[in-house]
């Protein structure tokens, strides 16, 4: 299309009060942060503050802040790939084979749990996973001397404590993408002689793939910052770069050490899915 | 959006800094529209501001109401959840808070970076009670100037299972046994973990001279932890479900552990020592209301209030001898906090500098990544 | 064959929705559990009830953290799908980079955010308040509606809103009839996602609230210093209910699924 006026004015009224608004809140601060992470002192110091490279230095020479990142993207990867196979069926179900009221009420359903505390519910989860937790318990009064459950801190902890908190994205993203697509794109495609598969595999997927896409950005970029869910259900399994990044402004009082630190993780994630894009414009065929 | 709730707004902005505030209130008046109803009233004479940890003292319903009986003065809180946070509050609301709970390592810190006013002890009819030992501890004032009140002191050593251990273990070493696989936990707390690995590895416990023995006494510790903890709610909910049976733990907490939800803890000063902290109560440069500040003050050292925080709650020790003193004789923590040969054994805690903080916390970074390996 | 089908794809909806509400019910369960610990076995007690009743604290943090959600969900939404829309709608210079600006908020640490949040608004004048955590929960959920709804928009159907405008239709008709039902259900999702988003916020809301004002997530977190009651499992599982039953009805009256009409 070629902008005419008309649409760059349609654009700029449509962009321009979400993007003022990130760039009142969001990205004057962040661009002081941005400064900060390349000054040798916070800026609450009394001395004055001088230039230096030494905070991303720090990442690549303290030995610990690549296996950190490596398991912090590990998380991500681990975490998005579970909500994806158990989301996405779930968005296909829905999306295609539930009919009528139920389908507004499974819909509601689906983003429920995410309005209670997240920290209220990692505790539930210790409960449930726990060897002589509530779930523990009832099997074994229903089925004694059956094996207990104890996965309490360990990395599986960790993954099924992050897949919960963050499946809804998946599901919800991946079923309004879904829902989208003409059931008779669909049936042109079988009665062109498609199988199943193939009609899934050359139909279904492309088109659904921006709901994919979306629900993995969601997932996976605040998952490789998490540290509340490693902490309390990883014991010492779940260190993540994001408990580091935590501890230059709690403990360290290291603000521009912190700052460079969550840079490089935006600097990650950016890379990430740079590659990933033109990928995606390939399959995805539009936008 | 009325003209009062704008001038409230920009009330707000430090009297030195500039221009820039034209856009960035147009945005927040927007976003201000609406919310006018929630815009809390400030009545500096009639409120003291208080920042400290939550629930450590200061904030328990029955002493405010007290304290409002007997002054007319309310108390409002604002909490904070580390040290720096605390500093960081301090500097970007000046003339928010009144009274502002200071740990002995930090006080100077706060006085350093002019965000804490020198204290009237003259006001505070209590003060002479406090234990000298603390009341003149240059941690708390320098230069003639007292920048913060002795409060409370407590120990951070070894708390346990009193079902699993008949005795005590004396030994700081119960920590590293390979009889408690899986059986410890210990805070995710950098300069504590340095502190304690110092101790056993007899060294100054603030500036070990040799941190490559501390790395190894910390990684040593590997297959004996079983969690890390970081909040006393977590070190209950774990301890109840049984998930570790040793600990390092604070004094105050162990008691309320123990009075407050009847959990089966011990608690113990090894023969190798154990860390020594204290808390001072500071006045916010610019509060609001220094004379409430002050009464606050007194009141928190007052005898009367401490033996009810100390039996009904579960307190750190105070740093009033008098209200030591007037503990009743059945109290645990009494005779706890009066063992003068486990005070002896204590190191208590210093001011670090930056670089100390930081290789401190790289340290326990490094140990935590080996622990998840 | 079909029937069974059916049958299975049910049965996995079901197992999802057990394993999404399994810490739900944890939770409620433990709201009427007597132990302030966690503790098993099971005793009934309303007692966490009774506490949250006289708990003004917070409930009036509760209160506050429902009203902020709603303005929230409210501006956000609305910000954010426009955005969405010009996303799907246009192809124009400069939008790759638009999107990726959307990146910083979600991938940087609520921590380092909240305090540059802090530091800024103190220098710029902003200052704290419920004004500013407003202003911080709607850039934070922002980029959550924007991918939401995008999801939906990528293959914005232009053609269709072109071919209502030949045949005759206002642009309000075209709006109503055409762009509001393609719409709905990302709009309908993504407002459930700020409104959560912003109601269990912490950080934001912990460094932007002045003293005596809070919010039930900052309410939680700085609680568990000292351990935080069973009556935050109490109000959890109070507003957890009444929205469901909000819910439901919403669910029973209106349709946002986005199911063609005319098609059972």
């Amino acid at each position: 299309m070629t902008p005419t006026t008309r649409t760059r004015w349609a654009i700029l009224g449509l962009t321009g009060p979400a993007y003022l608004w990130l760039a009142g809140t969001i990205f004057l601060p962040l661009t002081a942060m941005l400064v900060l992470s390349f000054l040798d002192k916070s800026p609450l110091v009394p001395q004055p503050a001088s230039f230096t490279l030494a905070n991303y230095q720090a990442y690549f020479s303290k030995s610990f802040y690549w296996p950190l990142t490596r398991w912090s993207i590990e998380l991500g990867l681990w975490v998005t790939l579970f909500c994806f196979l158990i989301g996405y069926p779930a968005a296909f179900a829905l999306a295609k084979r539930v009919k009528g009221r139920w389908r507004e009420a499974i819909f509601l359903l689906i983003v429920l749990p995410f309005w209670s505390n997240a920290l209220v519910r990692v505790f539930s989860w210790t409960m449930v996973l726990r060897s002589n937790g509530i779930v523990d318990v009832a099997v074994q009064s229903v089925f004694p001397g059956a094996p207990t459950i104890d996965l309490l801190f360990s990395y599986p902890a960790v993954i099924i404590g992050l897949v919960h908190s963050y499946l809804p994205y998946m599901i919800l993203t991946c079923y309004i993408a879904l829902q989208a697509i003409d059931d008779s794109l669909i049936e042109a495609g079988r009665s062109l002689g498609a199988n199943r598969f193939t009609t899934f595999y050359r139909v279904i997927l492309p088109l659904s793939l921006p709901g994919i896409v979306s629900g993995a950005a969601l997932i996976f970029v605040p998952v490789i910052g998490s540290f509340m869910e490693p902490r309390i259900l990883g014991g010492t399994k779940g260190a993540t770069l994001g408990m580091n990044i935590e501890e230059q402004f709690t403990v360290t009082a290291n603000w521009p050490l912190g700052a460079a630190l969550s840079f490089i993780l935006l600097a990650i994630v950016l890379v990430i899915f740079g590659i990933l894009y033109p990928v995606l414009r390939r399959q995805g065929g539009g936008a | 959006m009325t003209g009062k709730t704008i001038d409230k707004m920009m009330s707000l902005k430090p009297v030195s800094r500039r221009r820039f505030v034209a856009g960035a209130s147009a945005l927040s008046l927007g976003a201000g529209l609406g919310m006018a109803p929630f815009v809390r009233r400030a009545s500096a004479n009639t409120e003291v501001k208080v920042l400290n940890w939550q629930g450590y003292g200061t904030d328990e319903a029955w002493a405010l109401e007290a304290f409002k009986a007997a002054t007319g003065l309310d108390v409002v809180h604002e909490y904070y959840n580390s040290e720096s946070e605390m500093i960081t509050k301090l500097q970007t609301n000046p003339g928010a808070y009144d009274v502002i709970v200071t740990n002995s390592a930090w006080n100077a810190r706060a006085s350093d970076l002019g965000v804490i006013q020198p204290i009237d002890t003259a006001q505070i009819g209590h003060f002479a009670d406090l234990n000298p030992s603390f009341r003149d501890s240059p941690l708390l004032g320098t230069g003639g100037n007292v920048f913060g009140v002795a409060w409370v002191w407590g120990i951070t050593a070894i708390a346990y299972s009193t079902e699993v251990y008949a005795e005590a273990p004396n030994s700081i070493e119960v920590l590293w046994d390979a009889k408690n696989a899986k059986r410890v936990s210990v805070r995710d707390d950098a300069i504590e973990m340095v502190n304690f690995a110092a101790i056993a590895t007899g060294q100054d416990m603030n500036h070990p001279a040799d941190l490559g023995k501390v790395k190894e006494k910390l990684l040593a510790l590997k297959p004996n932890v079983a969690l890390l903890w970081s909040s006393e709610d977590e070190w209950n909910k774990q301890f109840q479900a049984k998930a570790f049976d040793v600990s390092i733990y604070w004094s105050g907490s162990a008691l309320r552990s123990k009075t407050n939800f009847q959990l089966p803890v011990g608690f113990v000063v090894p023969d190798e020592g154990a860390v020594g902290w204290f808390d001072g109560l500071a006045i916010g440069k610019d509060a609001p209301n220094v004379e409430g500040a002050h009464k606050f003050i007194n009141y928190m050292i007052d005898p009367t209030y401490y033996v009810d925080w100390a039996t009904k709650v579960g307190a750190p020790a105070s740093a009033n001898s008098k209200a030591m003193a007037a503990l009743p004789d059945s109290d645990p923590s009494k005779a706890f906090y009066s063992d003068e040969a486990a005070i002896k054994r204590l190191q208590f805690m210093a001011p670090l500098s930056d670089e100390e903080r930081q290789a401190y916390s790289d340290l326990w970074t490094e140990v935590k990544t080996e622990f998840a390996q | 064959m079909r029937r069974l089908l059916d049958g299975g794809i049910r049965f996995y909806l079901i197992l999802v929705l057990v394993f999404l509400y399994l810490p739900i019910l944890v939770m409620a369960l433990l709201a009427f559990n007597k132990s302030p610990l966690y503790g098993l076995p099971f005793e009934f007690d309303l007692v966490w009830f009774d506490a949250l009743a006289n708990n003004k604290r917070l409930l009036t943090a509760g209160w506050n953290s429902v009203w902020i959600a709603l303005a929230n969900t409210l501006i956000a939404t609305s910000l954010g799908t426009m955005a969405a829309v010009a996303f799907g709608r246009y192809s124009f210079r400069g939008k790759t980079l638009l999107q990726a600006l959307l990146f910083p908020p979600i991938a940087i640490p609520w921590l380092v955010i909240g305090t540059a949040m802090l530091v800024f608004f103190f220098w710029s004048g902003i200052g704290r308040g419920l004004h500013s955590i407003l202003l911080g929960h709607v850039a934070l959920s922002l980029p959550y509606v924007i991918f939401v709804v995008g999801a939906r928009l990528n293959d914005y159907p232009k053609a269709l809103e072109e071919a209502a405008a030949t045949l005759g239709a206002t642009p309000w008709q075209v709006f109503r009839r055409v762009s509001v039902p393609i719409l709905a259900p990302g709009v309908v999702a993504a407002s459930l996602f700020a409104f959560a988003v912003s109601f269990d916020q912490f950080v934001i809301s912990y460094f932007l609230a002045p003293p005596g004002v809070t919010t039930l997530p900052v309410e939680i977190y700085t609680s568990i210093r000292k351990g935080f009651t069973p009556e935050i499992n109490a109000i959890s599982t109070i507003i957890i209910a009444v929205s469901m039953g909000l819910m439901l009805i919403v669910a029973r009256f209106y349709r946002f699924g986005g199911e063609r009409s005319g098609n059972e």
